[in-house]
């Protein structure tokens, strides 16, 4: 009973803001500032395409897509091959650099964004969607090299020597042995770089004006002088957790079992 | 073919010595046994002919060809690890394919490879499962097949025993014994495991400290122990050890005299197994008397533990001798044949 009480108040929520998101996004302006809120409308779903093809938002959905699984790409095949040294090799000055990456991602992100953004003039790449995934990807490998060295650590050693005698190299048994068992691990720390560089706003703010906007910049847009545009803001938030629900439910299996991740068996 | 390690040694970073100039020669076909206790450097000497560890100096070679700055795949050798090491995300029939599949063998190869040494370890039934789905002794029997499932040189294995429960333990000790005999592989065999050690070697190579103690067939340690370390360290209860003197032919410690000849004068360390020493009904012309001080009835045998002044000893019986009191006096033999000598100074052996 306690059990699916705790689920019950939990599920009221984290639910209740996005239902009322989706709500308020099939709302009409007026249905949606009604001092006490209103429970039944007509729904109107006029906001959808007024904000994406009248408003041509469609393109910052783009972008936010290329922003997210570049540099999600990028941070892992940076970040996971450090993590495996940091995991498998000592070396002097081991703890002092691992340490270093994680203070990449102490410092508040905006007490670096002016030298970034002038780095990223200075480069010619300013309003590039290659700016963001580029900012994303320094905070995201930091992430991924504190996740991973995990994952691989829980790995006992034996497997690597057990692969190593059954006949791989070291690189081998790198690519052909760790990384499929890492798999749970790995799949769990993309899909939080997924979702922190898809929600990120202020680099991407910051760095891409114009064409390469990415949808969470676009929300400011729709504050206007005249008021703010709830109904098509709640239409950009709702296809905003679109990509991340399916990423989620995608690798949900392995998201349970790589946050969750205990002694590898056997 | 023939194993050599050429003065090895091993000395950690943390400047540990693991190994300190090991040598040790032998033949294809040998189940050899590395035994000592634990920091005695056997894991480590398995582990540097594997070529998972390097040696800090001198070198190994199989067959005269120098193998210490091979990488283990290049050795033609196999390991069984304690933890076995299964590749969780594979099933256990590719566990057992999967050395051959590195070494890209063809498929029909494989199968029929994989199935001939499942079915000679009695594993067929399971090559669908995965490691988180076996049972400790099947999961040791998997790691087994994975080792010999292509034709290594040489078979190691580091206390592949020591996690399994007492009784798999016996039957397993016995399989591997029978495989040896079957299959004539190589096999290299760490254990801290005395019992372990005597029944499965053809070879026991008794290492203490980082340093060889004694190498030889498993009768010899048990009957002419080197060292004093080897003579406690085999058989279970442990040898008896009684420090003393000779002096005129005669063995003395504390009240303790016995009568010995061809021992010079001096101090000496004299040591009788358990299982030996003679128990008798009465006094005579040899027996000597001592204390019972406890009695250990573990059937069918029985443990006495017997004491003469500061001289102490545990007799084992292979029957039940009744009951006896504590304190009540027991007439023992220690037959010349039995008994070791061993100097005070190094625990050598005499003679």
């Amino acid at each position: 009973m306690a059990a699916v009480a705790t689920l019950v108040v939990v599920l009221v929520l984290f639910l209740t803001p996005y239902i009322w998101i989706i709500l308020t996004s099939i709302k009409s302006r007026l249905d949606a500032l009604a001092d006490v809120p209103v429970w039944t409308f007509t729904p109107t779903f006029d906001h959808y395409p007024k904000i994406f093809i009248d408003k041509d938002y469609l393109p910052l959905v783009w972008n936010s897509l290329i922003v997210a699984i570049f540099s999600t790409v990028l941070s892992l095949i940076f970040g996971v091959p450090a993590a495996y040294v940091f995991a498998r090799f000592e070396f002097p000055g081991k703890e002092d650099l691992f340490f270093f990456f994680l203070t990449t991602r102490m410092a508040p992100p905006i007490s670096i964004v002016v030298p970034m953004f002038m780095l990223f003039s200075v480069l010619g790449l300013t309003d590039k969607p290659i700016a963001v995934i580029l900012a994303h990807t320094t905070f995201n490998v930091s992430l991924v090299v504190w996740m991973m060295r995990g994952f691989f650590a829980d790995i006992p050693r034996e497997i690597d020597e057990a692969a190593m005698m059954d006949g791989h190299t070291r690189g081998g048994t790198f690519l052909r042995v760790l990384l499929p068992m890492a798999a749970p691990g790995l799949a769990a720390t993309a899909v939080l770089c997924f979702i922190l560089s898809w929600n990120e706003f202020l680099y991407a703010f910051i760095l891409v004006a114009f064409e390469g906007r990415t949808l969470t910049v676009g929300i400011p847009g729709l504050i206007t002088p005249h008021g703010t545009l709830w109904g098509q803001v709640a239409a950009v938030a709702v296809v905003a957790t679109l990509p991340i629900l399916f990423f989620t439910f995608l690798v949900q299996k392995h998201l349970v079992r790589g946050l969750t991740f205990g002694a590898v068996k056997g | 073919m023939s194993v050599l390690f050429n003065q090895i040694s091993k000395v950690f970073a943390d400047g540990t010595v693991a190994l300190d100039k090991l040598s040790l020669e032998f033949d294809k076909g040998e189940f050899i046994i590395l035994l000592g206790p634990s920091g005695s450097g056997k894991t480590t000497a398995c582990r540097i002919l594997a070529g998972l560890e390097e040696a800090t100096n001198g070198s190994v070679s199989v067959d005269g060809r120098d193998i210490t700055n091979l990488p283990p795949r290049e050795r033609n050798m196999s390991m069984v690890f304690q933890n076995y090491a299964l590749y969780g995300h594979k099933t256990v029939y590719e566990n057992i394919a999967y050395p051959l599949r590195i070494r890209k063998i063809d498929r029909d190869n494989i199968d029929s490879q994989v199935k001939k040494i499942a079915s000679v370890l009695q594993i067929e039934q399971l090559l669908d499962r995965r490691p988180s789905q076996l049972s400790g002794g099947q999961a040791q029997r998997v790691a087994v097949a994975r080792a010999l499932v292509w034709t290594p040189d040489i078979c190691l294995m580091d206390e592949p025993l020591s996690n399994l429960d007492a009784l798999l333990r016996l039957q397993t000790r016995t399989e591997l014994k029978r495989l040896h005999q079957d299959l004539g592989h190589t096999f290299v065999f760490v254990t801290h495991d005395q019992e372990e050690a005597m029944t499965l070697g053809t070879r026991i190579a008794v290492l203490n400290q980082g340093k060889l103690v004694q190498f030889d067939i498993p009768r010899r340690i048990y009957h002419e122990p080197a060292t004093r370390f080897v003579a406690e360290f085999i058989g279970r209860p442990a040898m008896n050890i009684i420090e003393g003197e000779v002096s005129g032919g005669m063995f003395k410690a504390d009240t303790l005299e016995i009568p010995v000849t061809g021992q010079p004068d001096g101090p000496v360390a004299m040591g009788i197994r358990p299982e030996q020493v003679v128990l008798r009904e009465g006094p005579t012309d040899e027996s000597v008397s001592f204390e019972l001080d406890v009695l250990e009835l573990i059937e069918p045998d029985t443990l006495l533990f017997v004491k003469k002044g500061a001289a102490s000893m545990v007799v084992r019986v292979m029957r039940d001798v009744g009951d006896l009191d504590r304190g009540a006096e027991v007439h023992l033999e220690l037959p010349a044949d039995a008994r070791h000598f061993f100097e005070i100074s190094d625990g050598r052996r005499r003679i």
